[in-house]
Formats: structure tokens, sequence, C-alpha cells
């Protein structure tokens, strides 16, 4: 499935959060999707869309109900996102040991009796 | 939902030494900031309820620009525990808003930072910094994504 939008732009939109929330739970067939919502169910059939071109909803047909599935390793992305973080410290500490190899380096030349 | 990130590091260095990496601006200097970009202030007020102000400054090719926190030291136990608070700010030291510095709205505010040292022995130091920041929504799906990918092992809703 090609993915045509960014999985940050699919969940920025609170609707389409809770409806990862529902399917987080079990997959679940349109109706039954809108019937938690007070908008229409073109609006939630548009939010379903934009949630399948992200990769984040397959859609698996059952006789004549078509399911709604959730496909949550995008998300993964997200996570990748919040691990930059990570990376700024992992960073930092490699700097802070290199630091320390020089501290004792200066140490040991002005100090050979300690 | 918090998300904590948490790195550590041994070092063969004692634990006055390592401590000092943190205290002493000239040390700070020498550490704080990504890979490429240099830390031209650390103007350092080391106890509870004094503010540290750090900068750092991209490289030419990102314009050179300068980025400032505040950290503001919650509490110190010495040579075992730093907590503090980051925050973004100005020149000045004055708390900014991610959003003011052209940063998503959900880059972390207040950020609680840990930093504890422990002797391990043999002239080793333990080092580790615990993030506690809120991504807001982000750290929240980030976890879904995982679950999901552990869940593809066979449980069955």
């Amino acid at each position: 499935m090609e993915i045509r939008r960014d999985v940050f732009q699919a969940i920025a939109d609170p609707t389409r959060r809770e409806i990862i929330h529902l399917l987080s739970r079990q997959s679940l067939n349109l109706n039954a999707i809108a019937d938690n919502f007070q908008v229409s169910r073109q609006a939630i059939s548009l939010h379903i869309k934009i949630l399948v071109e992200c990769g984040l909803i397959v859609i698996r047909k059952q006789g004549r109900e078509r399911y709604c599935e959730p496909h949550f390793e995008p998300l993964n992305q997200v996570a990748d996102w919040v691990d930059q973080y990570k990376n700024f410290w992992e960073g930092r500490l490699d700097k802070i040991g290199l630091l320390l190899q020089e501290m004792q380096k200066k140490g040991q030349k002005g100090n050979k009796d300690n | 939902m918090e998300k904590v990130v948490q790195v550590t590091r041994v070092y063969p260095a004692t634990i006055a030494q390592v401590w000092a990496t943190w205290t002493e601006p000239e040390l700070i200097k020498r550490w704080w900031g990504p890979a490429l970009f240099t830390c031209p202030q650390a103007r350092i007020d080391f106890r509870e309820g004094g503010v540290s102000l750090v900068a750092m400054q991209a490289p030419e090719q990102m314009g050179n620009v300068v980025f400032y926190s505040i950290w503001e030291y919650k509490k110190i136990i010495p040579q075992q525990r730093i907590e503090l608070i980051q925050n973004l700010a100005d020149s000045a030291g004055n708390k900014m808003k991610p959003v003011q510095l052209n940063m998503p709205a959900d880059f972390p505010e207040d950020v609680l930072t840990v930093i504890t040292f422990k002797d391990l022995g043999n002239g080793k130091t333990e080092l580790t910094v615990t993030e506690h920041a809120d991504f807001g929504q982000m750290s929240h799906f980030a976890q879904l994504g995982l679950e999901q990918s552990l869940d593809k092992m066979g449980s069955i809703w």
C-alpha cells in the first residue's frame, strides 16, 4: 500500500486520534466507528480515508461488511521522533567521556606523586 | 503521558571528577550541545533554587544560531544527585515557550532532568541522565506503535 500522507498529520486531528483508540481495542466496521461520534458518517469516512492513506488502517471485507483493522507500525515513526531526544543525550555523555579522559591526562602531567 | 528518556555511562573516573563536569562552567562548555555545536556561554549558579544559563551555538552551515537553555536546580545532593528543570530561554535567561522560538508545539517544556552519580568502585563512576518530558500526544502514539508490533506476535483481539 502506498503511503501518501504523513503519520504525524494523521494523528494531529483529535477525531482521528479517537478512531485509533477505538481500533486499538478491536476491529470495527464503519458504522460502528461512526456511532461513537456526533459528526456525520461522511466526515468519519473522510477521516478513515486519511488513516488508510497513512497506512494506519487497512480495510478488510467480510461478506458485506468492511472492517477497519489497525496497523499501527507506522506509529513507530513517532517513536523515532521522540528518540532523537535520547540521541542528544547520548552525544553529550560521549563528550563528557572524552572530557574526563583529557582531565585525567592533564592531572597526570602535573602530578607525578599524586 | 510522560516519556522518560534515559541514558547512562560508566566512566573510568572518580565521582568528584564526573561531578565537576556538571558544576564547573569551563567544563560544562566542553560538552553541552550536540556534535558540531559549540557552547559559547555557561553562566552557572549551582545551588538549590539557582538558575544556570547555558548556550549552544549552531555551526556556520546552520547560521551560527544560538539557543539558550536555563537549568533551575530543584535538588542537589552533593556527589550523588542533581535534579533540575530545563527550559528554552532567551539570552537574558527568561523562560521562553517553544513556539516563540519556532519549535514545534509539542516540544517539551519544564523538562525535569535527574542526574545521578554512582561509585562502582575500582575508580569507576556510573552517570545516569533521565529526562521526564511530556511529549504531549506523541509519546502515547509511540507507545501504541510499539504495542501493535508486540501484538502481532499472536494475540487475538
